[in-house]
């Protein structure tokens, strides 16, 4: 798929529907699970249409390389990386490159104005985002995963942020843009919010949108970021709840059968 | 804790007006919470986290270097602990187990260890550490119930690490194992005593008859 030459000749919208039947403000499935590394100290999982990304976050721990230790607060460190199986095109391509590092810079941006890291002084917060899968929006997805992961671990944040991105598609602002309505739309915008505290954390635009249409969009960011909040919630709350459903449900065991479980 | 549980997510309201609660921030006048966990009266008690040091906490450690002025402490935390040799009798190794008290901790959370005591011939297991005060229980009734039945000694930290040593150390460990799975449920100390009557036979609270004055359990709560 060449890009420029075929802009004008993708059919993206038909009538009110989208090229995968959606309406303009409908976003795709989403999934989130918590808990899915054991090693980490927290993790998440997001699908999220067909992106898939895994987000395991590690610390707070002592600083690596010690130079880089800041005596009044938590450093964050911030890793995007696409698998290599990740997507069809160039996106995968193994090691870090100019986009992967971005990304990761913008997350830790992102991170840095939610973890509350003035109460860890000296240490290192690692937060990790692994594509899977891509399938347009994976920014936004590793950030939603992060965010639960974030949390996850037990570390204090000011809230859950949630990630939805907008875009522009034959003169239409729809939500939640997929692969090919990213590459062949006219504007695409990803965004981080904090719900809470109406804050904007991340906003980033390819292509134009008018200065009405960027208002327009941002109301169809928090509306939507409601969604994805809502489903971060029941990630987390899910986590808890297996563990009472569990006992509740629980024969009485004895030693032999419980002899083989791993300790937490 | 009989009041209807609510899980707290971070960024969620748990009081009109500014409150000083752990776990939870004051923004625009108003208390949130910054981790999740349980909403139990005015309390927010978190479900996961990890050890900070404070002052007066009992922790168990590992000794992790050796200096000319003393000794650097891995006490399952973000922080190291350092064991001044100025005032010490003993001299430990790489590797040692201890227990110790903190004496200070500073704005950094640099974090000084007194009053060490090495720890030998037991097992250490690693708990998280927001589950210690439910292994220890209500006026450590829970501690008091597995060292009663196991006839274990059991030094608990408040950095999430355990001491066990003598009597049946794998029923006391899975004992606490279950506790911190099943550790924000109600009617937990009752599953517990079930749990450890049955692995032992013998009911907790009857008067021992079997053992002998003196036998008794070492049961110590450290922290």
């Amino acid at each position: 798929m060449k890009m420029a030459s075929s802009v004008s000749k993708v059919k993206l919208l038909d009538g009110n529907k989208r090229l995968d039947g959606r309406g303009f403000k409908d976003l795709r499935d989403l999934k989130i699970t918590a808990g899915v590394l054991k090693k980490a100290q927290g993790s998440a999982m997001v699908e999220w249409g067909r992106n898939k990304v895994i987000a395991g976050v590690y610390g707070p721990r002592e600083v690596f390389p010690r130079h880089r230790t800041d005596p009044y607060r938590a450093i964050i460190n911030c890793k995007y990386a696409m698998a290599p199986f990740s997507s069809l095109e160039e996106h995968g391509r193994a090691g870090p490159n100019r986009r992967a590092m971005e990304i990761g810079k913008v997350a830790k941006h992102v991170f840095e104005n939610t973890v509350f890291t003035n109460l860890f002084p000296k240490t290192m917060i690692d937060i990790s985002m692994e594509i899977l899968q891509s399938d347009g929006g994976t920014r936004i997805a590793g950030i939603t995963a992060a965010s639960v992961a974030v949390v996850d671990a037990g570390i204090p944040v000011k809230d859950l942020v949630q990630g939805v991105s907008v875009g522009k598609v034959e003169g239409k602002l729809v939500v939640d843009l997929g692969k090919t309505e990213d590459n062949f739309g006219q504007s695409d915008v990803p965004a981080i919010v904090s719900l809470r505290s109406k804050e904007i954390l991340l906003y980033q635009m390819d292509g134009m949108l008018t200065k009405d249409e960027i208002h327009e969009s941002l109301d169809l960011i928090f509306e939507a970021a409601k969604v994805v909040r809502q489903k971060q919630a029941d990630a987390l709350k899910e986590k808890y709840e297996r563990i009472e459903e569990n006992v509740a449900s629980e024969k009485p065991s004895g030693r032999s059968e419980q002899g083989e479980e791993e300790v937490m | 804790m009989e009041e209807t549980k609510r899980i707290l997510l971070p960024g969620d309201l748990v009081a009109e007006g500014p409150k000083r609660l752990d776990g939870c921030f004051v923004e625009k006048g108003n208390t949130y919470a910054a981790v999740v966990g349980i909403l139990s009266g005015e309390r927010v008690i978190p479900l996961k986290g990890f050890y900070v040091p404070r002052y007066d906490d009992y922790v168990i450690g590992i000794v992790k270097n050796v200096r000319f002025s003393g000794y650097e402490v891995e006490i399952n935390s973000p922080y190291y602990g350092t064991l001044s040799s100025r005032e010490m009798r003993e001299e430990f190794k790489v590797g040692d187990v201890i227990s110790a008290k903190i004496m200070s901790v500073n704005e950094v959370n640099d974090t000084e260890l007194v009053e060490p005591r090495r720890l030998y011939g037991g097992e250490i297991i690693e708990i998280e550490h927001v589950k210690v005060p439910r292994v220890i229980g209500k006026n450590a009734s829970m501690l008091a119930m597995i060292s009663e039945s196991t006839r274990a000694e059991v030094l608990i930290g408040k950095n999430g690490r355990i001491y066990l040593k003598g009597g049946d150390v794998a029923l006391a460990s899975l004992a606490i194992i279950k506790i911190c799975r099943e550790a924000h449920t109600s009617g937990l100390t009752e599953r517990v005593k079930e749990f450890l009557e049955k692995e032992t036979g013998t009911k907790i609270g009857a008067p021992a008859r079997e053992r002998e004055e003196g036998e008794a359990p070492e049961n110590r709560e450290v922290g």
